[in-house]
C-alpha cells in the first residue's frame, strides 16, 4: 500500500507499538482480561445489562420481601428496620441499578449500530462509565455485609432524616457515596452518547432520519447530563454537612431541609423522565417493526419526546404540593405537570395510529410492547391524577402513589425493556426466545404485575400510607394488601420463566439468521451476533427506515457499498480502537476512595494519617494513576481488513494487521 | 373503601373539596381511557395478521402520518385537562386557608411532630404559670367550627394526615406551615404521619376527637386543670398494695394493640375513658405516684400539678382520659400500658423511652409495673 495514504492513526500505531512496554495494551480476546480491558461497545453494553439484571432480581427479592411483610396486618416477617432497609434499597436498586443500567445496555448495544457507526466517540470513557457504575453498585450495596446495615432512610434521602443526628451510622454515607459515583457514570456515558449521535451517524442520516429509540437516547442523554449535576450537589453538600459539620441542611445551624428536597427533585424528576424515554424509544421501534408500517407522526413523536425533556424541568416541586409551598407556586407547577400529559398523550395516539391499518405480527416483542401501552396509559392517568394538587394531598405518599409509579416503572419502563430484550436478542445472540415460553412469561408477569399494583390505587384511597412496615388490622386494608401480595408472587413466578427462557435460549434456543423480525432500522442489516467492527463498510442512509429502504432498493445499495468499500480498503481499512486497563483502574480507585470516604471510621487518634484519610487517599492515588496512565498511553488501535460480510459462520477470520 | 382513614367517605369540607377534584380527574381520565382504549382495543385485533401468509404478505402503505389528526388529538387532550384545570385551581386556594368569612369562628391550634408522636397546644387555653394547655396523640377540637393547626417539628420532617378531614401538610423544620379542616359532626377520627421519618414512622398515629360546643367546653375545663390527685402520699405509707392484675401478659412483636371498642363506636368509647375507674387503689397509685419520680419518668414527663414537670416527652398530666397510648399505636388499657412501659423497644422501635431506660438505668419490677399503671390511669 501507498504510505502516502496510511492514516495518521497508522503512525500511531508504530508508536505504541516501541512504548508497549510501560504502556501495556491488553490483547486478550477471551477469559476476564478481555471483558475488564474490553471497549467494544456491544461487550460493554451486555456487562451493563447482565449488572443491571442481576440487580433486578436482588431488587425484586427485596420487593418480596416487603410484600410478604404486609401480606397480613401486624406482620413479622422484618422489623421496622429491615424493612426500612428494604424498601429504600429496592427504590434505589431498581432506579440507579437495574432500570438505568439496563437502559445504558440498549444505549451501548444499540445505539451505535441504529447510527451505523462502528462504536462510540469515548471506547475507553465507555468502559469507565461501566466500572464506575460497578464501583457505585458495590459501596451502595457494602451496607448488607455490614453492621450498619444498608442504607434506610428512604431513596429520596429527605434531609435531616439523613444528618449525623437522625442516622448515626454509615448507611447513609454508603448511600450517599454510591450515588454519587453512579452519577459519575451516567454522566460521562451520557456525553458520550451525546458525541457519539451528533458526530458519527451515517452519510445520510440526518437528524430527522434517526432512528425514534437512538433519538429518546439523545434526549435522556440531555437530561442525564442536566439533572444529575443537581444531585451531585446536594449529595455533596450532605456529605459535607455529615463529615465535616456545615449547615447546608443542619436545622441549628441554620440550614434549609427544604433545600434538600428541591435539589432533589429538580434532579429527580428528569429522572423519571430518564426512566421512561428509553423505553418510549424502545416501544417506538417495536410497534413499527410488527406493524410492518413506518411509525405514526415521526416528527411530532421525536418533537413530543424533546418536549417531555424540557418540560420535565419545570415539574419538580409536585413532588412537594404538601410542604407547603403556598398557592401560586402549587397552582404553577400543577398547571405545568398537566401540560405533560400532552406531549405524552400524543405519544399514545401515535403508537395507536401505527398499529392502524398495519399487518400486526403478535410475537412476544409486540404483546409486551402492547402491554407497556395499556399500563403506561393507566399510570399516566393516575399521573394526571397527582398533577391536580388539591386531590394529590390527599394521594401523596400514600399507597396511590405507589400503584401509580409502578405502572410507569414496570408497567412502563420494565415492560418495554422486557420487549426489547426479546426484540433484539436474535441480533445480540443470534438465537430467538421461543414464541411460547416468551407469551407465557408474557401473561404471567402481565397478570401478576396488575393483581399486584392495581388494589394499591384502593389502599391509597382509603388511606394507606407509603413506607409502613406494619399496618392493624381495623382500617380495611386487609385484602387489598393480601392480593397485592400474591398478585406479587405471581409476578415473581413470570419473572423467573422470562429469565430462566432467555439463560435457556442464550445456550440453546433456536438459531436464526439476518433480520428475523423484516425490520426496518439499520442495525438489522447486520449478521447476528454483530461483528466486533459492527459495519464492514459504512452504510449510507436514504431514508427513515434505512433498512426497510435498502431492502427495496438492494441494487442501488450494493452498487454504493461496492464503492465505498473500495475507499475504505484505501484509507488503510477499518479501524479498531486498543482495549485498555486503565479505565478499570481508575474506576478502581473510586471505588477504593468511596469506601475511604463512606464505611472507614474517622481515626479517633490524634494525627493526620488516620484511616479514613489514608483509604482515601491510596484511592485518589489510583484513581489518578489509572487516569494519567489513560491519557498516555494514546488512541492505539489497529486495522481490520474483513474479507465477506463479517460472516464469520464460515470460519474465516478477518485479516489483521 | 370506608376505612377510618378513608378518603372517600370524607366528613369535612376540606377533605369534601380535595375529594371532588379528585372525581373530576377521576371521571375525564376514566373517559379518555374508555376512548383510546377502544382504539387501541380494536386496532389490535382488526388489523392483526391471522396466518403466516397475511405475516408475509405485500406490506401496508408505508405512510408516516396525518398533522390533521395529530393536531386535533392536541387541540383535544388540552381541553380535557382544562376541565381539571379549573377544580384544581379552585381547590388549591379554597384547601390552602380558612375562608375569610369563617376566620372569626376558627379555633387554632398548634401540632407538633415528635419521633413518633404529635404533641398538640391550645395558644388561647393560657393555664397561669404553666403557659399553653398541651395534649398528647388526641387532638380535641369543636366539631362545626374551623380548626386552624399549626404545623411545627421538633425534629425531623413528619406530615400531618387526617385522611376523612383533610388531605396531608408536612411539618417541616425551620418551615411555619399550617393547614385547616373543619369536622361537620362530632366524632371520632384517626390520622397517621404521612411522611417518612425514620424507624417507627409506621406506628407515628394519632386522633381527632370532635365535639359539640358544650363537650368540648367540658373537655377543655377538665384538660385546664391540674391533673386529678386520688392518693395522699400519707396514705400510701399505710398499706403496701398486692399485684392483682390478671391480664399481665407478655406480647408477641408488633402485635395488634387495641381491641374492637374503637372499631364499633369510638366516640362513646372515648367517652366513656373520660370518667375514673371503678375500683382504683388508692395505695397502688400513691406507690406508683412515688415511682414516677423515683424511676426519673418525670425526667421527661409532665403531670401538671404533681411537681413533675418533664418536657421532652408527652405530657401526662391528663393520660388517663386518652383513648391511646405510645403515639396512638395502643389502646389505653391496663394490659396496654403495661406492654408500654415494661419494654418500649419492642412496641416502637428506637423511641426515646427505651432509650432513656437504658441511659437512666431504669429497671421496673412487676410491682412498680403495676403500680405505674395504676397511677397513669388514674389522671383523668
Amino acid at each position: 500500500m501507498d504510505a502516502i495514504l496510511k492514516s495518521d492513526l497508522q503512525v500511531k500505531d508504530v508508536a505504541t507499538e516501541t512504548k508497549s512496554s510501560v504502556f501495556w495494551r491488553p490483547t486478550a480476546q477471551t477469559g476476564l482480561i478481555s471483558w475488564l480491558t474490553t471497549v467494544d461497545h456491544k461487550k460493554i453494553g451486555f456487562l451493563y445489562g447482565i449488572f443491571a439484571l442481576f440487580f433486578f432480581l436482588v431488587g425484586g427479592f427485596e420487593a418480596l420481601l416487603i410484600r410478604l411483610q404486609l401480606m397480613t396486618p401486624n406482620g413479622t416477617v422484618l422489623t421496622a428496620q429491615q424493612y426500612n432497609t428494604m424498601f429504600t434499597m429496592h427504590g434505589t436498586t431498581m432506579i440507579f441499578l437495574a432500570i438505568m443500567p439496563l437502559s445504558a445496555a440498549f444505549f451501548n448495544f444499540i445505539m451505535p449500530l441504529q447510527i451505523g457507526a462502528r462504536d462510540v466517540a469515548f471506547p475507553r470513557l465507555n468502559a469507565f462509565s461501566l466500572w464506575t457504575f460497578v464501583a457505585g453498585a458495590i459501596i451502595l450495596n457494602l451496607g448488607w455485609f455490614m453492621s450498619a446495615g444498608a442504607p434506610d432512610a428512604g431513596w429520596t434521602g429527605y434531609a435531616p432524616l439523613t444528618s449525623k443526628a437522625y442516622t448515626p451510622d454509615h448507611s447513609v454515607d454508603m448511600w450517599i457515596m454510591g450515588l454519587q459515583l453512579l452519577g459519575v457514570a451516567s454522566i460521562a456515558a451520557s456525553l458520550n452518547f451525546i458525541v457519539t449521535i451528533i458526530n458519527m451517524r451515517a452519510p445520510g442520516m440526518t437528524m430527522m432520519r434517526l432512528p425514534v429509540f437512538t433519538w429518546m437516547t439523545l434526549i435522556t442523554a440531555f437530561l442525564i447530563v442536566l439533572s444529575f449535576p443537581f444531585i451531585t450537589v446536594a449529595l455533596v453538600e450532605i456529605m459535607m454537612d455529615r463529615l465535616f459539620g456545615t449547615s447546608f441542611f443542619e436545622v441549628s445551624g441554620g440550614g434549609m431541609p427544604i433545600l434538600w428536597q428541591h435539589l432533589f427533585w429538580v434532579f429527580g424528576h428528569p429522572e423519571v423522565y430518564i426512566l421512561i424515554l428509553p423505553a418510549m424509544g424502545i416501544i417506538s421501534e417495536i410497534l413499527p417493526t410488527f406493524s410492518r408500517k413506518p411509525l405514526f407522526g415521526y416528527p411530532i413523536v421525536v418533537f413530543s419526546g424533546a418536549s417531555i425533556g424540557f418540560l420535565g424541568f419545570s415539574v419538580w416541586s409536585h413532588h412537594m404540593f404538601t410542604t407547603g409551598m403556598g398557592t401560586v407556586a402549587t397552582a404553577a407547577f400543577s398547571l405545568a405537570t398537566m401540560a405533560i400529559a400532552v406531549p405524552t398523550g400524543v405519544k399514545i395516539f401515535n403508537w395507536i395510529g401505527t398499529l392502524w391499518g398495519g399487518h400486526i405480527s403478535m410475537r412476544t416483542p409486540m404483546m409486551f410492547a402492547l402491554g407497556f401501552v395499556w399500563m403506561f396509559m393507566i399510570g399516566g392517568f393516575s399521573g394526571v391524577m397527582h398533577s391536580a394538587a388539591p386531590a394529590d394531598a390527599q394521594q401523596q405518599d400514600s399507597y396511590f402513589v405507589i400503584a401509580h409509579f409502578h405502572y410507569v416503572l414496570i408497567g412502563g419502563s420494565m415492560f418495554a425493556l422486557l420487549a426489547g430484550i426479546h426484540f433484539w436478542f436474535p441480533l445480540m445472540f443470534g438465537r430467538k426466545i421461543g414464541e411460547f415460553w416468551g407469551k407465557l412469561s408474557f401473561w404471567v408477569i402481565f397478570a401478576g404485575f396488575n393483581i399486584t399494583f392495581f388494589p394499591m390505587h384502593f389502599l391509597g384511597l382509603n388511606g394507606m400510607p407509603r413506607r409502613t412496615f406494619t399496618y392493624d388490622g381495623n382500617l380495611g386494608w386487609n385484602s387489598a394488601n393480601y392480593i397485592a401480595t400474591v398478585g406479587a408472587l405471581i409476578l415473581g413466578v413470570g419473572i423467573f420463566i422470562y429469565f430462566a427462557v432467555m439463560v435457556y435460549t442464550y445456550f440453546k434456543g433456536e438459531k436464526v439468521g439476518k433480520d428475523v423480525w423484516d425490520a426496518r432500522t439499520l442495525e438489522w442489516s447486520l449478521p447476528n451476533p454483530p461483528p466486533e467492527y459492527n459495519y464492514r463498510v459504512i452504510p449510507t442512509v436514504h431514508a427513515r427506515d434505512a433498512f426497510w429502504y435498502m431492502k427495496q432498493n438492494k441494487e442501488q445499495i450494493a452498487k454504493e457499498d461496492a464503492t465505498h468499500a473500495k475507499e475504505e480498503a484505501a484509507h488503510g481499512g477499518i479501524h479498531m480502537p486498543h482495549q485498555s486497563i486503565y479505565p478499570f483502574v481508575a474506576s478502581l480507585g473510586m471505588l477504593i476512595a468511596g469506601i475511604g470516604i463512606s464505611v472507614m471510621d474517622n481515626d479517633p487518634t490524634p494525627g493526620f494519617w488516620g484511616k479514613k484519610i489514608g483509604v482515601t487517599m491510596i484511592g485518589g492515588v489510583v484513581m489518578l494513576a489509572g487516569i494519567y496512565f489513560w491519557a498516555l498511553e494514546g488512541n492505539g488501535g489497529y486495522h481490520l481488513h474483513p474479507e465477506n460480510d463479517g460472516d464469520e459462520s464460515n470460519g474465516k477470520k478477518p485479516a489483521k494487521h | 373503601m370506608d376505612g377510618h382513614q378513608s378518603t372517600i367517605k370524607v366528613e369535612g369540607p376540606v377533605a369534601r373539596s380535595q375529594l371532588e377534584v379528585f372525581y373530576v380527574t377521576c371521571w375525564v381520565t376514566l373517559v379518555i381511557f374508555i376512548l383510546v382504549g377502544a382504539v387501541l382495543a380494536y386496532a389490535s385485533i382488526k388489523f392483526k395478521a391471522r396466518t403466516t401468509a397475511e405475516e408475509k404478505s405485500i406490506p401496508p402503505e408505508q405512510g408516516h402520518g396525518n398533522p390533521l389528526i395529530e393536531i386535533g388529538l392536541i387541540g383535544a387532550s388540552i381541553l380535557a385537562l382544562v376541565v381539571i384545570a379549573i377544580p384544581t385551581l379552585k381547590g388549591i386556594w379554597y384547601t390552602y386557608d380558612v375562608p375569610e368569612d369563617r376566620k372569626a369562628d376558627t379555633y387554632e391550634v398548634t401540632a407538633t411532630g415528635y419521633q413518633w408522636w404529635f404533641k398538640f397546644d391550645y395558644p388561647s387555653e393560657q393555664i397561669a404559670g404553666a403557659g399553653a394547655l398541651a395534649t398528647a396523640n388526641e387532638l380535641v377540637i369543636p366539631a362545626g367550627r374551623p380548626v386552624r393547626v399549626n404545623l411545627r417539628t421538633i425534629d425531623v420532617i413528619h406530615s400531618f394526615w387526617i385522611p376523612k378531614l383533610a388531605g396531608k401538610v408536612d411539618m417541616m423544620p425551620n418551615r411555619a406551615n399550617h393547614l385547616w379542616f373543619q369536622a361537620d359532626q362530632p366524632g371520632y377520627y384517626w390520622g397517621q404521619c404521612a411522611e417518612f421519618c425514620g424507624d417507627s414512622h409506621a406506628v407515628m398515629r394519632f386522633r381527632v376527637i370532635a365535639l359539640g360546643p358544650k363537650d368540648f367546653n367540658d373537655w377543655l375545663s377538665q384538660q385546664t386543670a391540674p391533673a386529678r390527685d386520688v392518693a395522699p402520699p400519707r396514705v400510701a405509707t399505710q398499706d403496701a398494695p398486692k399485684v392483682q392484675f390478671a391480664s399481665l401478659r407478655t406480647f408477641k412483636q408488633n402485635e395488634t394493640g387495641h381491641t374492637a371498642k374503637y372499631d364499633i363506636s369510638p366516640l362513646d368509647a372515648w367517652k366513656a375513658q373520660q370518667f375514673p375507674e371503678k375500683g382504683e387503689s388508692v395505695a397502688l397509685i400513691a406507690q406508683g405516684k412515688a415511682l414516677f419520680k423515683e424511676k426519673a419518668c418525670l425526667s421527661c414527663h409532665e403531670v401538671r400539678g404533681h411537681g413533675y414537670a418533664g418536657i421532652s416527652g408527652p405530657s401526662l398530666t391528663h393520660f388517663g382520659s386518652r383513648s391511646t397510648l405510645a403515639g396512638a399505636l395502643l389502646e389505653n388499657n391496663t394490659e396496654q400500658l403495661h406492654r408500654w412501659i415494661h419494654n418500649p423497644e419492642s412496641v416502637k422501635a428506637g423511641n426515646k423511652m427505651a432509650k432513656g431506660y437504658i441511659d437512666n438505668n431504669i429497671k421496673l419490677t412487676t410491682e412498680d409495673e403495676v403500680a405505674l399503671v395504676a397511677y397513669l390511669q388514674s389522671l383523668k
